[in-house]
């Protein structure tokens, strides 16, 4: 079978803001105000520190929380509510443990009009995608990180969303593993283009994955740095191009981290 | 060769048990040499295994431990058939758990056992009675298990959910927040078989005619202290075996949460 030579739609993020109640009555400005504007198919990767929104950013996308202020549209559609057409793939992987690998491929194709035959199908394709066909059968808690995350991206782009929402994806797993998903990611989203949103701590993993690159300022979380990688993939984040790019970022990024660091030494005095 | 490993953690898991089987019996029958009681207090062991190869040959002890199970079992079932799905609704819903959960808490600390006499001049000593009390020992551990269980499913396995096709939470419900809970239903289903199992025994006790606490009543009344130890013997050996099956399915179904 093909995969749709879908794109994705592109997604136009405006003025969006989000406070969160806190337990004392008063408010906590988590995020914003954020505008940004992405392409149909591009790639962005968002860094910044932690506590600085990321989550609550990714969470609104999806249609988690809604917005304070502010407007999130897909395709010129505001989002309401959570939606298949916005895949997520979550950090802790959240499979379905009471399902087998090829079900909770399955799971997402259950709403789509599609007889059994062609799901099967469908999700057998996604999983020979991520190099798991051979797994489909078995218990999620048989699968290491590694693979329990394959089958999350393989259950995320078998309903071919316009858009994928992925927090911190890689972010429990080890070095090397990581760094073979990361390029698995790339394979399977060259193939089947698709509007990403990835959220990292991680500097070197936006300079090997991105198009573009912002950078968040802590609490509330902001847009404080943009940069367009152009180097061609697969890419060489040791190159000097790189390097220096990466420079660039951490110059700014520890600056916020530096605040970061002074917002909770206040709140510990 | 799996099969082999299996047995062989098989029979690493029973030994303790056949152990402290063993050191019950050894010291069972010390204290008979040592203290020689009257047999109608104490009997050796010899004597009540000699008892319950006849209580067997003759039909008793078979047809008071099947008339046992099938009370527990069928008050059980009617439990879980009420308490499983209240506890997923309350688990879910704020308001109706609000509303119930005083129930729950006021009538909860009332042993089952304390409903015994109610249940003789409600039903008489007919098997409702005594379905009625296993009832109510069975009750309460599979509604608050369940309503942990629901309570405790995953927030990040509901947005999965919400995004992957669950667009109402009636299918939310249906094809998360159920099967998510089901490790925690079985625990409840496993504990409220073990209440009702000490409940049916003590109602027994009190008001039958039949059954493994009829056995135990009858064998006292009659200073046959070899039969009521049969009795007691069956109990947990039963109790033991209808535990260790439950563990077996909860590893099996009840996969790792
Ligand atoms: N549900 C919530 N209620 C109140 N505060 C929250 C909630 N979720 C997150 N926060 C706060 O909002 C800020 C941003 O959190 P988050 O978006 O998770 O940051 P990040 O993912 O960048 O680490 C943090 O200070 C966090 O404590
Ligand atoms: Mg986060």
């Amino acid at each position: 079978m093909q995969p749709a030579p879908d794109t994705g739609k592109p997604l136009c993020i405006a003025r969006l803001t989000k406070s969160y109640e806190s337990r004392s009555g008063g408010t906590l400005a988590a995020l914003g105000p954020v505008s940004i504007d992405v392409e149909a198919g591009e790639f962005v990767v968002i860094v910044g520190p932690s506590g600085c929104g990321k989550t609550t950013l990714l969470h609104l996308l999806a249609g988690f929380l809604a917005p304070s202020e502010g407007a999130i549209l897909v395709g010129g559609e505001p989002v309401s509510s959570p939606s298949i057409d916005r895949a997520v793939v979550f950090q802790s992987y959240a499979l379905f443990p009471w399902l087998s690998v090829i079900e909770n491929v399955e799971f997402g194709l259950m709403r789509k009009k599609l007889t059994g035959e062609r799901r099967r199908e469908i999700a057998e394709f996604h999983l020979r995608l991520v190099g798991l066909q051979d797994f489909a059968n078995k218990h999620i808690d048989e699968l290491s990180g590694g693979m329990k995350q394959r089958v999350a991206i393989a259950r995320a782009f078998a309903v071919e969303p316009s858009i994928l929402l992925m927090d911190e994806p890689f972010g429990a797993l080890d070095a090397l593993t990581r760094r073979l998903l990361q390029r698995e990611l790339l394979r399977i989203w060259q193939e089947q283009r698709r509007t990403v949103v990835f959220i990292t701590h991680s500097v070197t993993e936006a300079l090997f994955l991105a198009d573009r690159i912002l950078l968040m300022s802590c609490r509330p979380g902001q847009i404080k740095g943009e940069w367009r990688v152009t180097e061609q993939r697969p890419r060489d984040v040791t190159s000097s191009a790189s390097v220096a790019l990466e420079r660039e970022i951490y110059a700014l990024l520890d600056e916020e981290l530096a605040k970061t660091f002074g917002q909770e030494g206040l709140r510990a005095t | 060769m799996r099969q082999a490993a299996g047995i062989a953690g098989g029979a690493r898991r029973a030994l303790p048990f056949l152990f402290a089987a063993v050191s019950i019996v050894v010291a069972w029958q010390l204290v008979v040499w040592i203290t020689k009681p009257e047999p109608s207090i104490l009997p050796p062991p010899g004597a009540v295994v000699a008892s319950f190869g006849h209580l067997i040959a003759n039909g008793e002890l078979p047809r008071d431990a099947a008339i046992s199970l099938a009370r527990v079992f069928s008050a059980w079932l009617l439990s879980a058939a009420v308490a499983v799905p209240l506890g997923l609704l309350m688990g879910s819903s704020r308001a109706l758990e609000r509303i119930v959960n005083p129930f729950v808490e006021l009538l909860r600390p009332i042993s089952p056992l304390a409903w015994i006499p109610m249940a003789i001049l409600w039903f008489g000593i007919g098997e409702a009675g005594k379905i009625f009390v296993v009832l109510i020992g069975a009750f309460f551990p599979i509604l608050l298990n369940t309503i942990a269980g629901v309570k405790g499913v995953d927030p990040v396995l509901l947005h999965a959910g919400e995004v992957f096709g669950c667009d109402t939470r009636l299918s939310l419900f249906r094809r998360v927040v159920v099967p998510a809970s089901m490790p925690a239903v079985i625990v409840g289903l496993r504990i409220a078989f073990g209440t009702g199992w000490a409940a049916i025994i003590a109602a027994e006790l009190v008001a039958a005619q039949s059954g493994l606490g009829f056995l135990i009543a009858n064998g006292m009344d009659v200073l046959r202290a070899d039969k009521v130890l049969v009795g007691m013997i069956a109990i947990g050996v039963l109790g033991f075996l209808f535990d260790t099956l439950f563990r077996f399915l909860q590893g099996r179904f009840g996969y790792a949460s």
